[in-house]
């Protein structure tokens, strides 16, 4: 009798084991958004009518939540727009980017502090002056399934992530494939590994292969539009392009604490047709912002012309970047009046308008010469560019005249220019990348924007006059 | 750094963006800067990838009109 009972009884378990409950994990997942506050109230929609199905759904970000919106990155307590409408939507966690270091240590810290949702990252150590608010997992339970989450950022070849180094200054960084290691205990102990990653696609695919252990990476980084979801080496791999265009939707399906299932698809954010209205009340009051209307300087007579407007910048430029010279493409320069009074942000703006970053090389007096020359060739429609820390005298081909027939540079108080000499030249990424001219050093972008070196400039300046400069000469050949 | 944009190889700035390098490959081969806006850049997978993508030494992208 009691041998009948143990095989009935030892059936009954064998028999629940293998009928043991399915259950979903559902996640949401965005990466990059850069601060494309605009299309956050159509998150909120997507995201309000999944949890009505999926109450318990995860909502996780790759990184990179700022850098990209001057209403968010401007704002007065720098990218707060972006941690309010996250918190709203109710984030359970993101991992950081490396843009998540360009409002330097404390900027870092006030955004750890004020945002609801915990910041993911296990390679990060910082001197604990800082006060930045990061954990290395977090393990989140949902009907009894166990999910552990570990963050991740990417390591540069300076040994930091990708921001300007003031902004990493007193902040270790360990190697994103040896440190994850140190958490693979983590998949002994729970049902589900995620790993929340800002490495970029092309090294999750590398990690992959390191991590059996994990059974998704939810990535970010390298803007790359993964249709769904990837299995590379039987992880999962996931990631969008940047500025909120799209979302995954994940389902995990996990039985007897493992993951049978993976399914990964992707959610059009931008033109979707609902918003959740308290999300965009909110949005609706940090796009007014008094930031933009803040006086940086006084301009004590007008700016006449592009010539005079581009001094200023590229003065801005040499100055704030510790460089010998300055230009930027004509092109660049974005208006050619501004009445005597405020120099507000908001004016900045306009002045310099496209987000891009400034580049600094080392180049010789031939080379600087060269692309100057190239620039203005690949400007064309603008002309030759705007200097700071020389003076040109440009003479054009009269039977040609977009062609330059001579070109001659002199310092500012009048002095030869040496050909030979290294100088270190600041520049903005468009110039950099559209003057085609042989250098030896293409220069590195310092991850601050040129805008933003101009708005320094003008603070430490205080009053300014331009009145009169004129830098560049242009004439046409006699012949 | 140098990354490939379709068969074309182009030195760049370090910290380079996806726009950066097609807009060099563009100026290289002589077509209209316009061109950039108009086209898809992918990564050698064949993802799409954003304008401002960053990219890393040795990096293959495919720019598509």
């Amino acid at each position: 009798m009691k041998k009948l009972f143990l095989t009935v009884a030892a059936v009954f378990l064998l028999a629940s084991a293998a009928f043991a409950e399915k259950k979903e994990i559902r996640i949401l997942s965005v990466n990059d958004i850069h601060a494309k506050i605009e299309n956050m109230p159509q998150l909120a929609a997507i995201v309000d009518s999944l949890r009505a199905i999926y109450p318990d759904m995860l909502v996780m970000s790759a990184g990179d939540n700022r850098t990209g919106e001057p209403l968010n990155d401007l704002y007065e307590v720098p990218t707060y727009p972006m941690v309010a409408l996250m918190n709203q939507i109710g984030f359970d966690c993101s991992t950081l980017g490396n843009h998540e270091f360009d409002g330097g240590q404390t900027g870092l810290a006030t955004v750890t502090h004020l945002s609801n949702f915990p910041y993911i990252c296990c390679n990060i150590h910082p001197d604990p002056k800082w006060g930045i608010n990061t954990i290395p997992y977090k393990v989140f339970v949902i009907d009894d399934v166990r999910i552990a989450v570990i963050g991740a950022v990417q390591v540069g070849k300076a040994g930091h992530p990708d921001s300007h180094p003031d902004n990493v200054t007193d902040i270790l960084f360990t190697p994103v494939e040896e440190t994850l290691q140190e958490y693979k205990w983590l998949a002994d102990e729970n049902d589900v590994v995620i790993l929340l990653t800002h490495i970029g696609y092309e090294q999750d695919v590398e990690l992959s292969q390191y991590v059996p252990w994990a059974d998704i990476i939810i990535g970010g980084h390298s803007h790359t539009q993964v249709n769904g979801g990837e299995v590379h080496n039987g992880v999962m791999i996931t990631q969008v392009v940047n500025r909120l265009d799209n979302v995954t939707f994940i389902t995990l399906t996990v039985q007897d604490g493992k993951v049978v299932d993976r399914k990964a698809e992707n959610i059009k954010v931008e033109g979707y047709p609902k918003k959740n209205t308290a999300v965009a009340e909110l949005l609706r009051f940090f796009s007014d912002n008094p930031a933009f209307k803040r006086v940086l300087a006084t301009l004590t007579a007008p700016m006449t012309s592009y010539e005079e407007l581009g001094c200023m910048m590229t003065d801005a430029w040499r100055v704030e970047t510790g460089a010998d010279l300055a230009f930027t493409n004509t092109g660049g320069v974005r208006y050619d009046y501004l009445p005597a009074g405020p120099f507000t942000v908001s004016d900045v703006l306009r002045l310099d308008p496209f987000g891009n970053d400034s580049v600094q090389m080392e180049l010789t007096g031939q080379e600087f010469k060269d692309m100057l020359i190239a620039t203005t060739y690949a400007d064309s429609e603008y002309g030759f560019p705007k200097v700071s820390g020389v003076n040109c005298e440009v003479i054009f081909d009269k039977k040609n005249p977009e062609k330059i027939k001579d070109l001659k540079i002199t310092l500012p108080d009048g002095g030869k220019f040496d050909l030979k000499k290294t100088y270190k030249v600041t520049t903005n990424s468009y110039t950099a990348a559209i003057a085609n001219s042989p250098r030896k050093d293409q220069g590195r972008a310092l991850n601050r924007t040129t805008a933003s070196l101009i708005q320094e400039y003008l603070e430490h300046q205080g009053t300014i006059d331009y009145t009169g400069v004129c830098r560049v000469k242009q004439s046409v050949s006699a012949k | 750094m140098k990354v490939q944009v379709n068969r074309t190889v182009v030195d760049i700035f370090d910290g380079a963006r996806a726009q950066h390098a097609v807009l060099r490959y563009l100026v290289h081969r002589r077509l209209s800067q316009a061109l950039l806006k108009q086209g898809r850049i992918q990564d050698a997978y064949g993802h799409e990838i954003g304008l401002d993508a960053p990219l890393h030494e040795g990096q293959i992208i495919k720019f598509k009109v």
